[in-house]
C-alpha cells in the first residue's frame, strides 16, 4: 500500500469571507467552519455555540482546557476520504494522496467533565513542553447546552465529531493547492518485503490505544478499540485519520488526533525502512480494563508478532497506572516469542523524582525510552490573552488548590500540559 | 466464564451502588481510594480474583476520590500477578502528592460518572441504562 | 570572595607511598594536595580548596569510627561550602572511604559533599545518597574526572538545581530529572531498537527496578518434622539492643537466643529499626518476628520444632552487599544446625 503526503506549508491563518490557502496563509470563513459542523445531528443536539479565534507562536496566549488537536488533511486520490467511519465512509484508506495543512492544527476546547484537563501556551517556558505550541491554532471553542450534565458521553462525542468536522472543512480548502513538497511512503505485503530486503531485521510496530471507557476512548475506522481484538494496520492508514482520539483525560501523555496522524514512530521506521529494518506494519491492541482483556489482547499481540516472524518490535503506550500493566504483559510476551522489543513510555516518579516510575516492571523490558517525569513542578507565568477558561486549573491533574496563584501565574506539574510527555515519543524530553 | 454471578463490585462509588443492577453484588462503603485499594488487596490475599485493573482510568489517584473494582465473589486461590498488581498500585497511589482542594457538587458527580462508566465498560454492563433506572436525577 | 571546601584524598594520591603506607593515620594540610590541584584550576578562583585531609587506605577500614571521628571534627572547625573525596577511580578501600566518609559529613555536618568513582567501585554502593561522579577505571582518568566534578560541585555550592545524570555526570541516583535530549523519544527508540538487534550496546532511559530472584528451593515434604528458624530485617532485638545494631545503615546483625521463650513481650524485646514507627513493634515484637505464633504451631504437632536462635538485623538503609554479606553468614550457622526452613520477615 503506497500513499503520497503533499505538505501544504502554513505559516499564518486569519478569519476572512473567502476561504483559501494563499502564500502560506490560511483564509478561513469561520461561519461557514460552524455551519459545517451544525451539519450533523449529534452536534446540534449537544452544542449551543462554539467561538473561534486563532493562536499563533510566541504570541502571549493560553488555550485551556483543550479536549483535541486535529491536523486538517484532504483525500485527493485513491480510495476512500479522511477520518473513515466517522467522517467519510467506512472504505479503506491509506493510498493514492492526501494534502496535508502543514504547521497548523484545529484545537477543541471547552468543559465536557468538572475538570477537563489540558493547556497550550503559545510562548513561556510552557510553550517548551508542547508541541502544539508551535503551530498556528484554529481554536474551536464549544459550548455545552442545558442538560449535557447528565449525557456527558453524548456531548463528548458531539465535540469530537464537531472537530473533525472542523478539521475536514478546513482540509477541504487545501485539495486543489499544489503542496510544497510530497513525501512517499510505501509498506509492502509480507513476501514481498522479505524478497526485497532479505538481510534486514523486520520490524513492527506495537500501538497500544487507550480503551478503558469514558473520556478514555480510541476509535479505529469508528470501532471502539475497547471492542476490538489485537490486529493489524497498514502504517499509511493511521495517516489519513483512521485512528482518532477520544481521549480526553491525562493531558500529558494522551494521543491527540494529531499524534495519531503524525505518528513518529510511524515517521521514524519509515525512515529507517530499507536501510537499518525493514518495517512490516503495525500492530494495534488496547488497553481494557478488564484483566482478562488485557491477557487476551497481549497473547494475540505476541501471537501476531511470532506469525509475522518479526525480528523486532516498538511498543508505545498511552495514558497512566492501568496500561502500565498492558505495556509490561505486551513486552514481556513479546519478549518471550524471541522478538526483541524498545518501548516508549511516561514516568510518575512524585514531584522528588524519587518514586517508582511505573505502577508496573519487568527485567524483560530492559529497552526503554522516557517521555520524562509528568509529576515534575513548572511555573507558567500570566498569559495576555487565555482561549477558552481558566476555571479549571485548580482541580486538573497535577495542578492544586492555588494552583492558579494571584498574579495569574500557575504552579502545576507537567501534567496539566498537553502533550508534554506524550508516549509515543513526539518530544526530545526524556529523564535520567 | 466470569459473570455477574461471579461478580463482587468493591466500591466507594454511591452512583454505582445506585445504578448497578441489584442482581450484582455491590460492596459499598463511604471510605477513602486509598482504603478501597487495601480492602481489594485483603480480599485477594484472602484468596478472590482480581478482575479489573485496580488503577482503571487516567484519572489520578489523588484527583478523584472514586473507586470500584471487581473481585470474585469467592475465594478462589490468590493468583500471584493479581497480587502484585494490586500491591503495585498502592505503591502508586501513595507516590501522589496529596492534594487540598475544594470540589464541586459537579465535579464529584462527574468523578463518580467516570468511575461508574469505567466499571460498566469492563464488567460489560450498559452505563446509559443503569443511569435511567436511577430513582432520582 | 570564593566558596570554601575540603578535600579528602589517601596516602597514595598524597604521595606518601602506596600499600605499604596505607596504614598512616589521618592528617590535616593546608591548601590542595595532589588532586586537589586539578579542582582549583578548574574553579579559576570561584572556589578553592582550603584544607585536604589524607588519610591512609587500610586505616579508614580498621578504624572507621576513629577515622570518621577525627575527620569529622576537622571539618566541623571549617565550616567549609563543601567536601569532595577523591576521586577514588577503581580502587576499593579508597572509594569506600570516600563514600562513607561523604556520607557521614552529609548525615552529621549537613554539609553538600560530592566524589567520584568507577561504577564498579565497591564505593558506589552508596550512590543514592552520595552524589558521586561516574569516572575511569584508572587515574589516567583524572583530566576528565577533575572538570565534571569541578562544575558539579560548583553548581552545587551556588544552590543551581542539578540537570539529570546524563547531563552533569553524576551517577544515577534514583531521582528522575527531565531534561530534553538531541533526537525525539521515537527516533531514539527506532535507534535503540537497531542496536538491541545488532547485539550492540545500548542504554535505556529508564532502568527497571532490579529484582534479585532468588529460586525457592524445593517444599518441604513434611513440616511436622522440620526445624524452622526465624530470621527478620525487621530489628527485633533482646531490650536494650545489646549489640547496638543501628537504627539504618546496619554494619551487623544479631543472634539470639530464644530457647524457652514462648510470647516476645514490651519488657524483653524491642525494635532497633529506625525506618518505621516502632510503637506497634515494641508494643509486642511478636508482630514483626512471630515467635508467639511459631510456638502454638510447634505445641500443635504441625511443625518440628522452632530453631533456637534467630538472626536480626535492620533493613533501613542497609547497603544490599552488607545485607547478602550477614545472611552468606549466618545461613551457613542455621545449615550446620541442621535447620530446614526459614521464615524471613521484613517490615
Amino acid at each position: 500500500m503506497k500513499l503520497e503526503l503533499g505538505y501544504i506549508q502554513i505559516n499564518d491563518i486569519q478569519f476572512s469571507k473567502e476561504c483559501k490557502v494563499e502564500n502560506g496563509t490560511l483564509f478561513v470563513d469561520a461561519d461557514a467552519v460552524r455551519a459545517f459542523m451544525y451539519e450533523d445531528d449529534d452536534v446540534k443536539d449537544w452544542v449551543k455555540s462554539f467561538s473561534f479565534d486563532i493562536a499563533k507562536p510566541g504570541e502571549s496566549v493560553r488555550i485551556t482546557p483543550v479536549k483535541d488537536v486535529i491536523e486538517p488533511r484532504v483525500k485527493v486520490e485513491g480510495p476512500g476520504g479522511v477520518f473513515p467511519g466517522v467522517i467519510s465512509k467506512v472504505d479503506t484508506v491509506g493510498s493514492g494522496k492526501t494534502h496535508v495543512l502543514r504547521g497548523m492544527a484545529v484545537v477543541t476546547a471547552g468543559k465536557i467533565v468538572g475538570f477537563q484537563e489540558g493547556l497550550i501556551d503559545m510562548s513561556g517556558p510552557g510553550a517548551d513542553y508542547t508541541p502544539f505550541s508551535k503551530l498556528n491554532n484554529f481554536v474551536v471553542v464549544a459550548e455545552p447546552k442545558d442538560g449535557y450534565q447528565d449525557h456527558k458521553h453524548e456531548y463528548e462525542h458531539a465535540v469530537r465529531i464537531a472537530g473533525l468536522r472542523a478539521a475536514t472543512f478546513i482540509g477541504e480548502i487545501g485539495r486543489n493547492v499544489t503542496p510544497d513538497e510530497t513525501q512517499e511512503f510505501e509498506t509492502l505485503g509480507i513476501k514481498e518485503g522479505i524478497e526485497k530486503y532479505p538481510d534486514l531485521p523486520r520490524v513492527a510496530y506495537v500501538h497500544m490505544l487507550q480503551s478503558q471507557g469514558l473520556l478514555h476512548d480510541t476509535y479505529v475506522y469508528g470501532v471502539d478499540a475497547k471492542r476490538s481484538l489485537t490486529t493489524i494496520i497498514n502504517p499509511t492508514e493511521t495517516m489519513d485519520g483512521a485512528i482518532l482520539s477520544g481521549n480526553c483525560v491525562s493531558a500529558c501523555d494522551k494521543n491527540t488526533t494529531y499524534h495519531h496522524q503524525n505518528n513518529p514512530v510511524v515517521a521514524e521506521l519509515f525512515a529507517a525502512h530499507g536501510k537499518t529494518l525493514n518495517y512490516v506494519c503495525n500492530i494495534i491492541t488496547n488497553e481494557n480494563v478488564y484483566l482478562a482483556d488485557k491477557q487476551r489482547s497481549s497473547d494475540w499481540t505476541a501471537k501476531l508478532c511470532r506469525l509475522l516472524d518479526l525480528d523486532g518490535a516498538i511498543v508505545s503506550q498511552e495514558g497512566f497506572g492501568n496500561p502500565d500493566t498492558d505495556l509490561i504483559m505486551n513486552t514481556k510476551k513479546i519478549e518471550l516469542q524471541g522478538v526483541k522489543t524498545t518501548i516508549i513510555t511516561d514516568e510518575y516518579a512524585g514531584q522528588d523524582g524519587k518514586s517508582q516510575s511505573l505502577a508496573d516492571a519487568d527485567p524483560l523490558a530492559d529497552a526503554v525510552v522516557t517521555g520524562g517525569n509528568a509529576n515534575e513542578v513548572i511555573i507558567l507565568p500570566k498569559m495576555d490573552k487565555v482561549i477558552g477558561m481558566l476555571d479549571y486549573v485548580d482541580v486538573i491533574a497535577g495542578g492544586h488548590a492555588g494552583s492558579l496563584r494571584e498574579d495569574g501565574s500557575i504552579e502545576a506539574e507537567l501534567q496539566v500540559i498537553t502533550g508534554a510527555t506524550n508516549e509515543m515519543g513526539f518530544n526530545c524530553m526524556s529523564a535520567r | 466464564m466470569e459473570s455477574k454471578r461471579t461478580f463482587l463490585i468493591v466500591t466507594n462509588n454511591p452512583l454505582v451502588a445506585e445504578c448497578v443492577p441489584a442482581d450484582y453484588a455491590v460492596d459499598f462503603e463511604n471510605i477513602t481510594y486509598r482504603e478501597i485499594l487495601v480492602k481489594v488487596r485483603d480480599l485477594v490475599y484472602a484468596g478472590h480474583r482480581l478482575y479489573t485493573h485496580p488503577l482503571s482510568g487516567s484519572v489520578k489517584p489523588n484527583e478523584t476520590p472514586y473507586k470500584s473494582v471487581v473481585v470474585s465473589r469467592l475465594p478462589k486461590g490468590m493468583e500471584p500477578e493479581e497480587a502484585a498488581i494490586i500491591s503495585n498500585s498502592i505503591e502508586t497511589f501513595d507516590k501522589f502528592t496529596p492534594r487540598k482542594r475544594e470540589l464541586t457538587q459537579q465535579m464529584f458527580k462527574d468523578f463518580q460518572l467516570i468511575d461508574y462508566t469505567l466499571l460498566c465498560g469492563a464488567v460489560g454492563l450498559d452505563a446509559a441504562a443503569g443511569l435511567s433506572n436511577r430513582k432520582s436525577h | 570572595m570564593s566558596y570554601r571546601v575540603v578535600h579528602y584524598i589517601n596516602q597514595f594520591f598524597a604521595q606518601i607511598g602506596g600499600e605499604e603506607m596505607a596504614h598512616v593515620a589521618p592528617e590535616l594540610r593546608e591548601g590542595f594536595v595532589g588532586p586537589g590541584m586539578a579542582l582549583s584550576q578548574a574553579w579559576k578562583g570561584e572556589a578553592e580548596i582550603v584544607k585536604t585531609v589524607v588519610c591512609g587506605d587500610s586505616y579508614f577500614a580498621e578504624h572507621e569510627k576513629e577515622a570518621k571521628a577525627q575527620i569529622l571534627e576537622w571539618v566541623k572547625a571549617e565550616k567549609p561550602d563543601m567536601f569532595i573525596a577523591g576521586p577514588a577511580f577503581n580502587a576499593g578501600r579508597y572509594g569506600y572511604a570516600c563514600a562513607n566518609i561523604c556520607a557521614a559529613v552529609q548525615e552529621e555536618l549537613g554539609i553538600p559533599v560530592l566524589t567520584g568513582m568507577y561504577e564498579e567501585n565497591p564505593g558506589a554502593d552508596l550512590k543514592n545518597k552520595v552524589l558521586m561522579v561516574a569516572t575511569a577505571n584508572s587515574a589516567a582518568g583524572m583530566r576528565k574526572a577533575a572538570p565534571v566534578m569541578a562544575k558539579l560541585a560548583l553548581k552545587i555550592m551556588k544552590g543551581e538545581k542539578l540537570g539529570a545524570s546524563c547531563e552533569e555526570g553524576y551517577m544515577p541516583n534514583g531521582i528522575r530529572v527531565n531534561f530534553f535530549e538531541k533526537e525525539r523519544g521515537a527516533k531514539r527508540a527506532v535507534d535503540m531498537l537497531v542496536k538491541k538487534l545488532n547485539g550492540k550496546p545500548f542504554v535505556t532511559e529508564y532502568p527497571m527496578p532490579s529484582f534479585d530472584r532468588v529460586a525457592p528451593n524445593k517444599a518441604i515434604k513434611d513440616l511436622s518434622k522440620a526445624t524452622i528458624a526465624l530470621c527478620t530485617s525487621g530489628g527485633i532485638v533482646p531490650k536494650g539492643n545489646p549489640d547496638h545494631i543501628e537504627s539504618s545503615s546496619a554494619s551487623h546483625y544479631g543472634e539470639y537466643c530464644i530457647a524457652g521463650v514462648d510470647d516476645l513481650t514490651a519488657d524483653t524485646y524491642e525494635t532497633a529499626h529506625g525506618g518505621y514507627d516502632p510503637v506497634y513493634a515494641n508494643a509486642d515484637a511478636d508482630r514483626v518476628l512471630p515467635v508467639d505464633i511459631m510456638r502454638e504451631f510447634e505445641r500443635e504437632g504441625k511443625i518440628g520444632k522452632l530453631h533456637d536462635y534467630f538472626y536480626t538485623t535492620v533493613g533501613n538503609g542497609t547497603a544490599v552487599a552488607s545485607a547478602k554479606g550477614f545472611a552468606a553468614e549466618y545461613a551457613q550457622k542455621l545449615l550446620a544446625a541442621g535447620v530446614d526452613a526459614v521464615i524471613m520477615t521484613s517490615t
